[in-house]
């Protein structure tokens, strides 16, 4: 392990105005739940870190706004669980993500803007976040850009975000009340939190017909969450039963789905659990569009 | 702009820091440095031995304290975060000579073996109780499962959780060591 320094910005300005000062060797550190287990581990080198902790006035926040859901990168998962907003059906699946993800005392400090930095498969809240269609804003002493959050992942660990620029928001369009979501990860062991297999789904129902519907899982192939896009085309205008559901999920996901095996699990395993999970996860949203 | 630890013009100053805040309701100033962990801190600098690393990484809670009314895990907490913070570790959940309802509860449910988790379990139980007087099963499954112990006494914890909780209700939060000494 190496030493380092800690910047402590006063606001978002001076913190941007900081990389000026330390360039690429400044790396942004929000609840360090990633970061830091990174570090222990000699997988990330650094000079400095810029504590973005002291920002958490302006940046942590739920809230609905010109048809806007917001979220700001450094509302804790603690904080986006309580959210008196999410509490509706439409963003069940976000309460699904918050309440397996990791442990009380990770969910405490874990922000949503760390786990869209961390560009890691098994990052639940941008999972979910996928199924919503979410973007994400990022500035730098440059002005801000948004990113469609399905464009944001390059690779593991690797993003668009340039290092001197932040992430402050999260949002995506206020879901009809025809919709609801769901998100499911399969584990080893409940409090770990690193699952197997996590899927989100997002649907809105036209009575009993699947008018629109978005579906994310940890990993398509590459190594870090993206959408099922073959699958969602084969389920629109379909009627969600599970006849349906079972056909699409056995015929259709393998198409486009590539997986790993590791000393965790087979890929064989993997593509089977993600059929399972998914069939489970769309029926579900289906209960909950209905009220069931 | 405010500089913790770091010097503008060069590098590798890794300038120690003054930090102050509160720990179990006492003030307190420590010179830290700016890569240190808020654990190693509060163990190596304040004596404060309940705050045990098991993993380092977030995995088993032998670490949590509670800061500012919320679980952390000190051993992914930069020292410098607890600038300006309250800080309650098990040392300070009861007054001088009496054990917490929590203690009592996990002694006369004989929780102990090797006694390591204590701290982070006995923790993540108050942070439970504090927020939640009366939890289900359910509840006290999931405020504990971050909490590893090697031991295995996961069921009497609940068992504990639940006792304390009764205590609590009846408003016996503190006892007298010879309350529960055997
Ligand atoms: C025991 C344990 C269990 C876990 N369980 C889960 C789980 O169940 N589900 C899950 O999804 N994850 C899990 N994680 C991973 C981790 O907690 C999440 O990825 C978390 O959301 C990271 O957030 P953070 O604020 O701690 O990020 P940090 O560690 O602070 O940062 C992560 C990365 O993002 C960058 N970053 C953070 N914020 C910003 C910003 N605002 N602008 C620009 N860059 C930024 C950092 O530079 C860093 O590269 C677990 C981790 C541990 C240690
Ligand atoms: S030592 Fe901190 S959680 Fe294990
Ligand atoms: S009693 Fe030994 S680790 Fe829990």
């Amino acid at each position: 392990m190496f030493r380092f320094d800690v910047y402590v910005p006063k606001d978002l300005r001076d913190a941007l105005e900081a990389f000026k000062i330390y360039g690429e060797e400044l790396v942004p550190i929000a609840g360090g739940t990633d970061l830091l287990v990174l570090y222990r581990q000699g997988m990330v080198r650094f000079k400095a870190l810029l504590d973005l902790w002291s920002l958490r006035n302006e940046l942590s926040y739920v809230k609905l706004e010109g048809g806007l859901v917001k979220i700001g990168a450094l509302t804790t998962i603690d904080e986006l669980s309580s959210s008196e907003l999410l509490k509706d059906k439409r963003f069940a699946g976000l309460r699904d993500a918050c309440k397996t993800f990791a442990s009380p005392f990770i969910r405490s400090v874990a922000t949503v803007g760390g786990n869209v930095g961390a560009a890691h498969p098994l990052s639940d809240i941008t999972i979910t976040l996928l199924t919503y269609d979410a973007s994400v804003k990022v500035r730098s002493l440059e002005g801000e850009r948004v990113v469609p959050l399905k464009s944001f992942f390059l690779d593991k660990r690797k993003t668009v975000k340039r290092p001197d620029e932040l992430i402050t928001e999260v949002f995506f369009s206020e879901p009809p009340n025809n919709a609801s979501s769901a998100f499911i990860k399969l584990d080893r062991k409940v409090g770990h939190g690193m699952g197997y297999v996590a899927v989100g789904v997002y649907a809105e129902l036209d009575g009993d017909v699947i008018k629109d519907v978005r579906i994310a899982f940890d990993s398509m192939g590459r190594a870090f969450p993206e959408r099922a896009l073959m699958t969602e085309n084969a389920l629109r205008g379909m009627e969600l039963s599970e006849r349906n559901v079972d056909k699409v999920v056995r015929e259709v996901l393998p198409k486009e789905m590539g997986r790993i095996s590791d000393y965790r699990a087979s890929a064989e395993y993997r593509l089977h659990l993600s059929q399972v999970l998914l069939k489970r996860a769309l029926l579900g949203v289906g209960r909950r569009v209905r009220g069931e | 702009m405010s500089e913790v630890g770091a010097s503008r013009a060069s590098w590798n100053t890794y300038r120690d820091v003054e930090v102050s805040f509160k720990v179990n309701g006492k003030e307190v100033r420590v010179r830290v440095k700016p890569y240190e962990r808020l654990l190693d801190v509060l163990r190596n600098k304040l004596g404060l031995l309940s705050v045990k690393e098991g993993c380092g990484r977030g995995e088993c809670g032998s670490c949590v304290v509670i800061m500012n009314g919320k679980l952390i895990p000190t051993c992914l907490t930069l020292a410098v975060r607890a600038e300006g913070s309250e800080i309650l570790t098990l040392e300070g959940i009861a007054p001088e000579g009496k054990l917490h309802a929590i203690q009592k509860a996990l002694l006369d449910t004989y929780s102990m073996q090797c006694g390591f988790c204590f701290p982070g379990v006995i923790m993540a139980s108050k942070y439970l109780l504090d927020k939640n007087p009366d939890p289900t099963e359910d509840e006290i499954r999931d405020a504990l499962d971050g909490n590893i112990c090697r031991c295995g006494s996961y069921l009497r914890f609940i068992k504990a959780v639940k006792l304390a909780s009764k205590y609590i209700k009846e408003g016996k939060v503190f006892f007298d060591e010879s309350e529960v000494l055997r």
